[in-house]
């Protein structure tokens, strides 16, 4: 356990109540998206691992319906997305935007109802794929009713998070607002063509509307909501100014202007124009600039601090987020080249891929804030720094035997089904290595999800009897 | 049976139109408010001051 201040108790206790009592922010949305979607975190792990496992032994779980592959997949994906890493960035966001703001969340009210009904539709998703009940849709699993309801909730969530910044006490707006506003606004026009646009196309079209909606699921949802963190807690978990908010402000509006259209990459040597799939491939090297933008700035950023990563919690996960943004950024271009994709496209080097954006950068961005912002928020010290770093190395070395393993039986699964002479069953069998290394980096990650599971409960649920203002 | 094929995929165009519009508004305005002069970087040192506080910074208040 982390040392307690040699502080008297009493003293810290009337400190505690001294500065919670001074603050002008309640937290209440804050705790209830972060606490909710870090126990999501651990139960869609297990659900990943039931996967993975099914990938190596797939007699394992016998016949049940609610066990098939076909129906953990959804759930997986839809419970790692919205029902962990959106709920946790909500979270964080409802911490951050107050507080770059200088005033109060708008409606508290509001927030915890956004958080109930958040809560409801995670649920709601939980039973009806279970069931079976999936629109057939990558990413747009969810029944109509779910997305109904998840429109609702991202108008509430926009609605508290825009009045809070129109009634702002500071001119100027720090960049995090600038993504924040942005993924809001983005999620809107995503999220409405890739969900309800989507129902009245068939064929190709639905097939490209659909990967638009994929693709920019994660460069106009994820990628802003997350950089949004990033620019926020890398200074603050560094103590040191970013190196440059007019660099950050060009990496903004790159992205702005950039990203939407590479969606299409997902369908080179498909069915779609040439036109298209070149536009595609233009648009997807030029994020290069965009990238590049941003992570030149939280690098120089941290120049001189870089000996800060040797204990600092937050850090270790940002900085290592950055890194994998940074080669996911890197790939993402490369694939979307007619001779690369050629070889690597529909193979389990997309699944290393994805989970690099996902896992490495932008989930590593939240566990961060999380570590940052819970002792923080409960006025305490976190529960185990032990445990955290222990969690980190997990999450890494879980994480980068994960990447790198599907990478290398992507490329060769690539280069087998592009020789006619191999029949596709043997190139299902030769993979089996690669799905058992899978699944041991699998537990290690899992593990790696327990520890920070562990800590985050340990810390609120001890945080009455270890009261203390934090730093 | 009515075909919303095309107005599908016009309703998709258009609503990436009224993006595009809006951020190109907004990157103009972004000049005209002052994040690309001399002011810029101010923003970054005071993100890091505390606000747990209220009336914790006098910096630019609207």
């Amino acid at each position: 356990m982390s040392a307690i201040s040699a502080a008297q108790p009493e003293q810290m206790s009337v400190a505690a109540k001294s500065a919670a009592a001074d603050s002008i922010h309640q937290d209440t949305t804050a705790k209830l998206f972060l606490l909710s979607s870090i126990t999501y975190f651990f139960i869609v792990g297990v659900i990943a691992l039931m996967i993975a496992a099914k990938f190596v032994w797939p007699g394992l779980m016998g016949n049940s319906p609610f066990l098939t592959y076909g129906r953990l997949r959804p759930l997986h994906v839809n419970g790692m997305l919205f029902g962990w890493l959106l709920a946790a960035d909500m979270g964080l966001t409802y911490y951050l935007v107050p507080r770059l703001c200088g005033v109060k969340l708008w409606s508290e009210k509001l927030g915890i109802a956004t958080a109930v009904l958040w809560n409801g539709i995670i649920l709601g998703a939980v039973v009806t794929l279970l069931a079976g009940m999936n629109q057939g849709f990558e990413y747009g699993e969810l029944i109509l009713p779910l997305d109904v309801a998840v429109v609702v909730a991202w108008v509430m969530f926009g609605t508290n998070i825009f009045m809070t910044i129109a009634t702002r006490k500071y001119e100027q707006m720090y960049v995090s607002l600038w993504y924040t506003m942005g993924c809001i606004l983005w999620t809107a026009f995503v999220y409405l063509t890739g969900n309800f646009a989507v129902l009245f196309t068939s064929g190709v079209n639905q097939a490209n509307l659909n990967w638009m909606y994929v693709h920019n699921a994660v460069g106009l949802i994820f990628t802003p909501i997350g950089l949004s963190l990033a620019y926020y807690f890398i200074p603050k978990s560094a103590n040191a100014p970013l190196h440059s908010h007019k660099l950050s402000m060009v990496g903004f509006w790159s992205l702005a202007f950039v990203y939407v259209w590479t969606g299409a990459h997902h369908m080179i040597h498909g069915p779609i124009s040439q036109w298209l799939q070149t536009i595609a491939i233009v648009f997807s090297v030029m994020l290069i600039i965009p990238v590049w933008a941003v992570v030149y700035n939280f690098f120089a950023t941290m120049k001189g601090q870089w000996h800060q990563m040797r204990d600092n919690i937050p850090l270790k996960f940002l900085m290592s987020g950055v890194v994998f943004y940074l080669l996911t950024c890197f790939q993402g271009p490369m694939h979307s080249l007619r001779s690369v994709n050629a070889i690597v496209s529909k193979t389990d080097w997309i699944p290393g891929h994805a989970h690099m954006a996902v896992l490495g950068a932008f989930s590593f961005f939240a566990i961060a804030g999380a570590y940052y912002i819970l002792p923080r928020l409960y006025r305490t010290k976190l529960y185990s720094d032990a445990l955290a770093n222990w969690s980190y190395w997990l999450f890494m070395i879980g994480g980068l035997g994960f990447f790198v393993t599907l990478w290398l039986g992507g490329l060769w699964q690539g280069w087998q089904w592009n020789n006619p002479a191999i029949p596709f069953i043997d190139t299902v069998v030769a993979l089996t290595p690669v799905w058992i290394v899978r699944f041991f980096s699998g537990i290690l990650m899992f593990g790696g999800i327990a520890a920070f599971l562990y800590n985050v409960m340990a810390t609120v649920i001890g945080a009455k009897d270890n009261p203390q203002a934090a730093a | 049976m009515t075909d919303y094929f095309y107005p599908s995929i016009y309703f998709g165009y258009f609503f990436f139109f009224l993006m595009f519009c809006g951020a190109v508004f907004f990157f103009l305005r972004s000049f005209r408010d002052g994040y690309w002069g001399a002011s810029g970087e101010d923003v970054k040192y005071h993100m890091l001051d505390d606000d747990e506080k209220p009336d914790s910074s006098q910096y630019h208040l609207r």
